[in-house]
C-alpha cells in the first residue's frame, strides 16, 4: 500500500493535519506510528484504513479487507457485546457464529457476552473493538492505541495477533505513545511531527542503549521528554524481577 | 410519534373530510415529520460505528442501507397516518351529486400522495443528517429550511416551484372539486421522482466526499 503525496485537513479553512505524506507499507510489515497527542497519528491511521479520504493525493493498493480498531470504541449502541459481534460478522458476510465464538474466547470476553456495550469497562470495550476487526483475517490491520485500557494479560495478546496477520501476508499499522512497542521487535517506525510523517531508519550505527530507571508515575513524562530531545525510546518495562517471560 | 399524533388530530379533528382532500393535506404535513425522523434515524448511529460499517460493507451499501431503513420507516408511519383516521370516521366518501371522487379513487390518490412524500422527506432528512452536515446547527438549518421552502415555494404562483418536491402542488390538486387528469398525476409523479433522484444523488456524493 502506498501513500502518494497525501494531504489531509478536516475542513476547507482548517490547517493541514497531514502534509505531503509519501510512505509505503509492504505485505508482512508491521509499522509503529509514534508521535505526540494531536500530531496526526489517528488521522494517518484513518486514512490508511480508508475511513477518511485524502483531500489531495491518493492511497493506492489498499488490501480489500481492512480491520480498524478505533481509538475509542463506540459503546453508545443498544446491543450486548455478543449481539454486536454477531451483527458485525453478518455485515462481513459470515453466516455462523464460529468466528465470533473464537475471538470471544481468545480475547477473554466470554463473561461479557451478555453485557450491554454501554456497561462495559473501557478495556473490555476495547477488546470488543479488537474482535470486530479480526472476524475476517484482514489484509491490513489498523490499531489505534490498542493497549489503552487493556489489562496485562490482554496486552500480551496483541503482539501474537499482529504476528498472525503479518505471517499470513497482511500488514499492520499501530499507533503508540507509551512505548509499548517492545512487544513488536521487528516493527518499522514512523514518527508524526506537526503533520509530517517521517519513516525512521531501523538501524542507527552509532547508537548505544542507556537503561534508565524512573518512578512509575513519571514514566510517561520521561518518555515524552526523551523523545522531545530526539532520543529513540525503545520501550518501558517493569524491573527485571517482575518482567514477564517472553 | 407525539408530533405525528398531534398532526393527525389537527387534520382529522374537525369532523370528517373527503378522502383525496384529507390525504393530500396529510402528505404535506407528514413531509417535515418524515424528514425529521429520517435525520433522527440516521443520526442514531455513532460516527465511529458508521465508519466501521463502511469498512465492513463498503461506502455505497452503507449509505444505501441507511436510506432504505428510513424509507421503510416512512412507509410504516404513512400507513399508520392513513389508517388511523378511519375508525374515527375522519374519512368519508363523496357527497352525492357534488362531483367529488369516489372513496376508492380518493384513497388511491391519497396513497400516491404519501408514496411521493416519503422519498422526498427521506431525501431531505438524509441531506440534514450529521454524516453530511456535521454539526447540529447545520443539520437543523437544512431540515427547517427544506421544510419551510417546500411549503413556501410550493404555494400557488411561486417563482421556483421545481426547486422543491411537489407535496404542496399535489395537495392543491387533490383539494380541487374534481380529481385532476391522469396527465397531471403523471407530471407530479415525474417531478417528485426527479427531485428525489437529484437530492439522493447529492446525498451520495456528499457522503463520499465528506468522510
Amino acid at each position: 500500500m502506498r501513500f502518494e503525496q497525501t494531504w489531509f485537513r478536516y475542513a476547507r479553512r482548517a490547517p493541514w493535519t497531514l502534509q505531503a505524506v509519501d510512505v509505503s507499507v509492504n505485505p508482512g510489515d508491521t509499522v509503529v506510528i509514534l508521535g505526540r497527542n494531536g500530531a496526526g497519528k489517528s488521522t494517518l491511521l484513518q486514512l490508511a484504513a480508508g475511513v477518511l479520504s485524502p483531500v489531495r493525493g491518493v492511497i493506492r493498493d489498499r488490501p480489500p479487507i481492512v480491520g480498524w480498531v478505533p481509538e475509542r470504541f463506540p459503546a453508545d449502541q443498544p446491543f450486548t457485546a455478543g449481539q454486536y459481534l454477531l451483527r458485525m460478522a453478518a455485515l462481513r458476510g459470515l453466516s455462523g457464529a464460529a468466528e465470533v465464538d473464537h475471538w470471544v474466547e481468545r480475547l477473554l470476553l466470554t463473561e461479557h457476552v451478555d453485557t450491554r456495550l454501554s456497561d462495559l469497562s473501557k478495556g473490555t470495550a476495547q477488546k470488543v473493538g479488537l474482535a470486530q476487526a479480526l472476524l475476517v483475517r484482514p489484509g491490513l490491520l489498523v490499531l489505534d492505541e490498542p493497549w489503552e485500557g487493556l489489562d496485562s494479560v490482554a496486552r500480551k495478546l496483541i503482539p501474537d495477533i499482529v504476528a498472525e496477520v503479518t505471517d499470513s501476508g497482511g500488514s499492520v499499522l499501530v499507533s503508540d505513545h507509551r512505548g509499548e512497542i517492545t512487544g513488536l521487535p521487528d516493527a518499522i517506525r514512523w514518527t508524526v511531527t506537526d503533520g509530517i510523517v517521517q519513516p525512521e531508519p531501523t538501524q542507527e550505527s552509532d547508537e548505544v542503549i542507556v537503561e534508565v530507571a524512573v518512578r512509575r508515575a513519571d514514566a510517561d513524562d520521561t518518555v515524552v521528554r526523551l523523545r522531545a530531545d530526539g532520543h529513540r525510546v525503545l520501550g518501558v518495562r517493569a524491573p527485571q524481577s517482575e518482567r514477564p517471560p517472553r | 410519534m407525539i408530533a405525528g399524533l398531534v398532526i393527525l388530530s389537527v387534520i382529522y379533528g374537525g369532523g370528517s373530510s373527503e378522502a383525496a382532500s384529507a390525504y393530500g393535506y396529510s402528505a404535506v404535513t407528514l413531509f417535515p415529520l418524515l424528514a425529521w425522523q429520517t435525520k433522527l434515524l440516521l443520526d442514531a448511529e455513532p460516527d465511529v460505528q458508521r465508519k466501521l460499517a463502511r469498512l465492513s460493507v463498503g461506502a455505497r451499501r452503507e449509505a444505501a442501507a441507511g436510506v432504505l431503513a428510513a424509507l421503510l420507516l416512512g412507509v410504516a408511519v404513512c400507513t399508520v397516518a392513513m389508517v388511523a383516521p378511519v375508525p374515527f370516521h375522519g374519512i368519508r366518501g363523496p357527497v352525492p351529486g357534488s362531483g367529488e371522487p369516489s372513496l376508492p379513487a380518493g384513497v388511491a390518490v391519497g396513497v400516491l400522495a404519501h408514496l411521493l412524500a416519503v422519498p422526498a422527506g427521506v431525501a431531505l432528512g438524509a441531506l440534514a443528517s450529521r454524516a453530511v452536515t456535521r454539526s447540529v446547527r447545520n443539520g437543523v438549518t437544512v431540515l427547517v429550511a427544506g421544510a419551510v421552502l417546500a411549503i413556501v415555494l410550493g404555494l400557488r404562483g411561486s417563482w421556483a416551484p421545481w426547486l422543491v418536491p411537489p407535496v404542496m402542488a399535489m395537495a392543491r390538486d387533490l383539494n380541487a372539486s374534481a380529481l385532476p387528469s391522469a396527465g397531471t398525476f403523471l407530471l407530479l409523479t415525474g417531478w417528485a421522482v426527479l427531485w428525489c433522484a437529484v437530492a439522493l444523488a447529492g446525498y451520495g456524493w456528499l457522503r463520499r466526499t465528506r468522510s
